[in-house]
């Protein structure tokens, strides 16, 4: 870069400086720290020796490539669930129905209740004995007993992901209302005089419009389930038989729990590779379909 | 010359703060577990009646709680910068010794004849004691006697083997409201020492004192098959259950009975009409108990060891530890103590939980505790559950377990 007097001019790089340094000290720096831990033997005693790729082969000779899967099975079924979910919930709030400025505000507590205190109270609604769910269900003869949501594989993997949607979906909702707002009215106005539906302006004018958050929404609530430890560790602590155990459990286990923080860096390193991955593929996805908008 | 002065007056501040440091006690830096107020009172007096007779030497405790302190101490072991002396469950020990973290205590004979011998198999590894025991606890059978008489069982008769203890379970919960039993079968440590009772009541055994795995015997095939089997009678989805989320169906009367320790007399009150008895004696085994012992570890690198393993050995001698036991509500680690007499006759409910000590066995002692933990929760989950059968899951487990032995 030159001053117009043709002189380097360093000035924009000394602005730039403070942010680099943050950078490398808050996301490079444990990064690097992690994957060089990855390599090593790193436990509990004071020394610690580098063995290679012996952390990565011990991962993948035992239930890991499981853990993989189950983690993806879990992060597309709440992701997916809470962007319906959530473009629904924007799409009635974009509406104008009576209250909407109450009903604006009282989708917000899943977000703002934190999220142990909040998970904590499902951990009591699943409840068989003491729950809600199961006391309703009871009442209303549903079931004949009670009914322990996390008490078998199934219950606790599928109670693990209602709790999640619940927390995470007034983000995207908020989120995707935003975006609603942000297209002017007159779009919406000409295509109805043009005597387009309320369906065919979603389809061709809001959700074309919307898509870039959609896409960006969808791609933070992926890293944001994917590494969704908080709810999982409250209410299961992973089990029964590791129903609930995903990748970030797994390595919290490892690193932490057992003290194994060689293996647990492979792990993480494991995770940051995935979601790096996973982002790429999005947006390359999204650059495709861009194009094929474009060309229509 | 303005400078000079500065400069002057700056070495005369930092070499009267040399002095001073060098004139300060030595800290000992304690992290205990949870607050002040189970035994914190006699913790403070012993402290202070020890910094009087080692002078030099200041105690600072830190309290964690209960679900950080271990991590926490065991955190800065391993990154350099230890607590002097840390509350640790006894697990935790043998792991922490084969890392080099800790250090050992010399007992002398007298100190160590003073401890039930299966006291101090909770702390002992490779011939030496790696922690003292600071709280202990055994476990007893709690019983709702009024479910017992609406179940047409004898409520001054509680049962005294497994066979009695199905059959008291399968009445009650047909003949009322509540369920038999309350299991545990969560993915949680208690869920693991629940069945270790079980384990030795029938003869059991996780690991042999040579450090051999011998989980795969007929004894523990015998026992995970009644604890598959006991699900028929508990509270319907014992997965979903630590031995905690017990505590209030017990004292709604949802349950008939469940194991707990001491501390479960004062959870319950006067919620139910209960009774407490020791547990139920297996087809194979004798009377027992799961010990748990909570010990007070001196770790290395700390810069006053010495000290510490000083002060660690004068709070669990034999009249401080009794004091600070009574104090606390906790199970006497030295069941001939004198004082422990007198318990006994202020409180029979006592009996069911010091009686088994002699008989007791210590949690597994193995180089990875939540490994090990992690295997026989797995194993328990599987047959309760009924995703496997007893012979198989023992199996798989036992062989598992080969890696943390």
């Amino acid at each position: 870069m030159q001053s117009l007097g043709g002189r380097p001019n360093i000035f924009p790089y000394l602005l730039l400086l403070p942010a680099l340094i943050i950078t490398l000290v808050i996301v490079a720096w444990p990064l690097v720290e992690t994957v060089r831990l990855s390599f090593t033997d790193a436990a509990l005693k004071p020394t610690e020796n580098f063995v290679g790729f012996a952390n990565y082969e011990k991962i993948f000779s035992k239930k890991f490539p499981e853990v993989i899967g189950r983690t993806f099975y879990w992060m597309a079924i709440s992701v997916s669930l809470k962007m319906i979910v959530g473009t629904m919930g924007a799409m009635l709030l974009n509406s104008r129905v009576p209250g909407r400025d109450f009903f604006r505000v009282l989708v917000m507590p899943p977000w703002i209740v934190p999220i142990a205190i909040g998970v904590f109270i499902w951990a009591w609604m699943y409840n068989g004995q003491f729950g809600m769910i199961s006391g309703v269900a009871q009442y209303l003869h549903i079931i004949a007993g009670p009914y322990e949501f996390l008490g078998d594989r199934t219950g606790a993997f599928y109670s693990t992901i209602v709790t999640d949607i619940w927390i995470g979906t007034p983000m995207v909702t908020i989120y995707l209302l935003a975006a609603m707002q942000s297209i002017s009215p007159d779009l919406h106005e000409a295509a109805w005089v043009d005597g387009a539906g309320r369906m065919y302006r979603f389809r061709r004018i809001t959700l074309p419009l919307i898509l870039p958050a959609i896409a960006t929404m969808g791609l933070l609530s992926a890293i944001w389930t994917f590494n969704s430890f908080d709810i999982i560790w409250i209410l299961t602590k992973g089990g029964p038989r590791d129903a609930t155990t995903t990748m970030i459990i797994d390595t919290y286990k490892t690193a932490i729990s057992r003290n194994k923080y060689g293996e647990g860096a492979a792990r993480a390193v494991m995770i940051v590779i995935f979601l790096s991955s996973f982002a790429g593929f999005y947006f390359f996805m999204l650059k495709q379909f861009a194009k094929r908008s474009l060309a229509k | 010359m303005k400078l000079a002065k500065i400069l002057l007056g700056s070495a005369v501040v930092l070499g009267s703060l040399a002095g001073a440091s060098y004139a300060e006690d030595q800290r000992i830096h304690i992290i205990l577990c949870g607050d002040d107020t189970w035994g914190g009172e006699v913790n403070a007096a012993h402290m202070a009646a020890w910094e009087a007779s080692n002078p030099g030497f200041k105690t600072d405790i830190e309290y964690v709680p209960w679900g950080q302190c271990q991590d926490k101490a065991t955190t800065l072991a391993a990154s350099g910068n230890p607590p002097a002396i840390a509350y640790m469950g006894s697990r935790t020990l043998k792991q922490l010794a084969q890392n080099e973290l800790i250090m050992s205590h010399d007992l002398t004979e007298e100190e160590l004849a003073s401890y039930a011998a299966p006291i101090l198999g909770t702390v002992t590894a490779d011939g030496k004691i790696w922690g003292l025991p600071r709280a202990f606890s055994t476990k007893a059978l709690y019983y709702n006697k009024d479910l017992f008489e609406a179940a047409g069982l004898d409520p001054n008769s509680p049962p005294k083997t497994w066979d009695e203890l199905y059959s008291a379970a399968a009445a009650i919960k047909e003949k009322t409201d509540a369920d038999g039993i309350g299991l545990a079968a969560a993915s949680f440590d208690n869920t693991m020492h629940q069945f270790m009772n079980y384990v030795y009541t029938n003869g059991g055994e996780v690991i042999n004192a040579d450090g051999d795995i011998v989980f795969n015997s007929p004894n523990n095939v015998e026992t995970m098959e009644f604890y598959g089997k006991l699900a028929s009678v508990s509270q319907p989805g014992p997965v979903a259950y630590d031995r905690g989320k017990l505590v209030p169906l017990f004292n709604e009367a949802k349950i008939g009975m469940y194991i707990s320790g001491p501390w479960g007399r004062s959870q319950t009150g006067d919620a139910v009409n209960w009774g407490v008895a020791p547990l139920p004696v297996g087809p194979n085994g004798t009377p027992g108990t799961l010990l748990i012992t909570d010990s007070y570890a001196v770790f290395k690198g700390s810069g006053v060891e010495e000290a510490a393993l000083s002060l660690a050995k004068f709070m669990t001698s034999t009249d401080n530890q009794m004091e600070f036991e009574i104090a606390a509500g906790l199970t006497p680690l030295r069941p001939d103590h004198p004082e422990v007499a007198k318990l006994r006759e202020a409180d029979p409910t006592w009996g069911a939980f010091l009686d088994a000590i002699a008989t007791g066995g210590p949690e597994p002692f193995v180089t990875d505790y939540v490994g090990l933990q992690d295997v026989i929760n797995e194993a328990i989950q599987s047959v309760v559950l009924g995703e496997a059968s007893a012979a198989d899951a023992v199996a798989q487990a036992a062989e598992d377990l080969e890696e943390y032995k």
